[in-house]
């Protein structure tokens, strides 16, 4: 007996939200160093440390973590990094940029750059470090076809980490105010008979949305712990 | 398929970059750019074998940078043509730069997803004699991730971070490798002391 329509869009349906996600694990850190605070009007900047340091942090990355960090009740203001080093050029190029906090006085006492980032209220330069990569993948899947149709049959599977830092620093103070990790794990599947169904995680979505959520909360709140630690696992 | 008989490839052709305007003072000096023909256009070709061909047109990118760059790092800046005799110019110093080496990597051959350009210049400085003073190599390199199928606006995007990457280098450093600063100076100071020996001749000549 042939499925009917009816049938075979509820099947399609089942697999379309299936094939929405795959396994997902998260696990999300800040370390604060000192208090911070935002007053109105104030911005951050989202940067990548620099390529020349080895750093492979994705520029799509940088802008979903721009666009998430404005979303929300506690949702900041973002001043887009592409602009922001433009306009103190060349002092953030991926050659020049400061590494650690230490080289911040220096860098402010050159001619212009303190009235520039004050003219932009900028108050936090949020440093990512980290990437997406795959780390284990299996199975095997092999697909033909012939006059009479085609079809896949076998089982594949792939493991992406999705491993980011973001360092907070305090331009008012000159000074670290602490660190905020992400470390997601997200392994997709894609089973096939006849039909593939893939079942894709992606780690590098919920690393960003997790990142810029725990930065909000962190920038947004004063609460002054030395060294301590904040966690939360998540198992989607 | 076809792509495995007839090679896949791509032509790239870059806009002149915008440099912005650079959070320095400028250096007190005078000095003459002159360009070699090639950075009016400047093609690289790049065969990565069995695989693809690229080809990167940068037009007058080069002239167009360095225009820009000296612009905003020297006082007075004099752009000469190749022909132009600088000893008919006045000037501090004249700064003759060229492209030694231009490479670029592609996602296939780094195996990551992003596009790296390296680009190798060297800066001439000769003095108001003609003397060479100062022979710099400056290295550059740029790199950006690929977020479309043909991957030119990423090696485009990669060329142009090697040339700011160049000229941030080049408004950091260049001064102290080449000195030209305190070429203008010893000029100025001699220029200086020639005018007080003249007005003392006279003055003596007067008495």
């Amino acid at each position: 007996m042939r499925p009917s329509n009816q049938h075979l869009k509820i099947a399609v349906c089942i697999l379309a939200g299936i094939a929405a996600s795959g396994c997902v694990t998260s696990r999300v850190e800040d370390a604060r160093v000192s208090e911070t605070g935002i007053a109105a009007g104030e911005a951050v900047v989202v940067m990548a440390k620099s390529y020349h340091l080895g750093n492979e942090t994705e520029e799509k990355y940088i802008r979903c973590v721009e666009k998430a960090l404005t979303n929300g009740k506690n949702g900041l203001r973002v001043i887009p990094h592409r602009s922001f080093v433009d306009s103190l050029f060349p002092w953030f190029e991926p050659r020049t940029a400061p590494s650690e906090t230490k080289h911040l006085p220096k860098l402010m006492a050159n001619p212009g750059v303190l009235e520039r980032i004050a003219e932009q209220k900028v108050r936090y330069l949020i440093w990512l470090d980290g990437d997406t990569e795959r780390v284990a993948g299996g199975g095997s899947l092999s697909c033909a076809a012939g006059p009479g149709g085609g079809g896949c049959f076998g089982f594949a599977w792939w493991q992406n980490d999705a491993d980011y830092q973001a360092s907070v620093w305090d331009l008012d103070e000159l000074e670290s105010a602490g660190t905020v990790t992400t470390d997601v794990s997200g392994t997709s599947f894609l089973p096939a008979l006849v039909i593939p169904i893939p079942l894709i995680a992606r780690p590098q979505t919920k690393a960003c949305k997790a990142l810029a959520g725990q930065l909000q909360q962190f920038i947004g709140s004063d609460e002054a712990t030395d060294s301590a630690a904040d966690g939360a696992d998540d198992t989607a | 398929m076809a792509c495995w008989l007839t090679g896949c490839g791509s032509n790239v052709v870059l806009e002149p970059p915008t440099i912005p305007v650079p959070l320095t003072d400028k250096i007190p000096a005078s000095v003459g750019l002159r360009m070699p023909e090639e950075f009016d256009h400047f093609v690289h070709e790049e065969e990565i074998i069995g695989r693809e061909q690229w080809s990167i047109d940068l037009g007058r990118s080069n002239a167009s940078l360095f225009e820009q760059l000296f612009g905003y790092m020297f006082e007075k800046v004099t752009i000469l043509r190749a022909d132009d005799d600088p000893q008919q110019f006045a000037m501090d110093a004249l700064i003759e730069p060229s492209i030694e080496a231009f490479e670029f990597s592609v996602p296939n051959q780094s195996k990551t997803e992003a596009f790296a350009v390296w680009i190798r210049y060297r800066i001439r400085v000769f003095d108001d004699e003609g003397d060479l003073v100062a022979n710099w190599p400056v290295s550059a390199y740029g790199k950006s991730e690929t977020e479309s199928v043909s991957g030119t606006q990423a090696l485009q995007r990669a060329a142009v971070l090697a040339m700011r990457d160049a000229a941030a280098l080049m408004i950091m450093k260049l001064d102290d490798a080449t000195g030209i600063s305190k070429i203008a100076q010893a000029k100025l100071a001699m220029s200086d002391s020639g005018a007080a020996s003249q007005a003392e001749e006279i003055e003596h000549a007067t008495e």
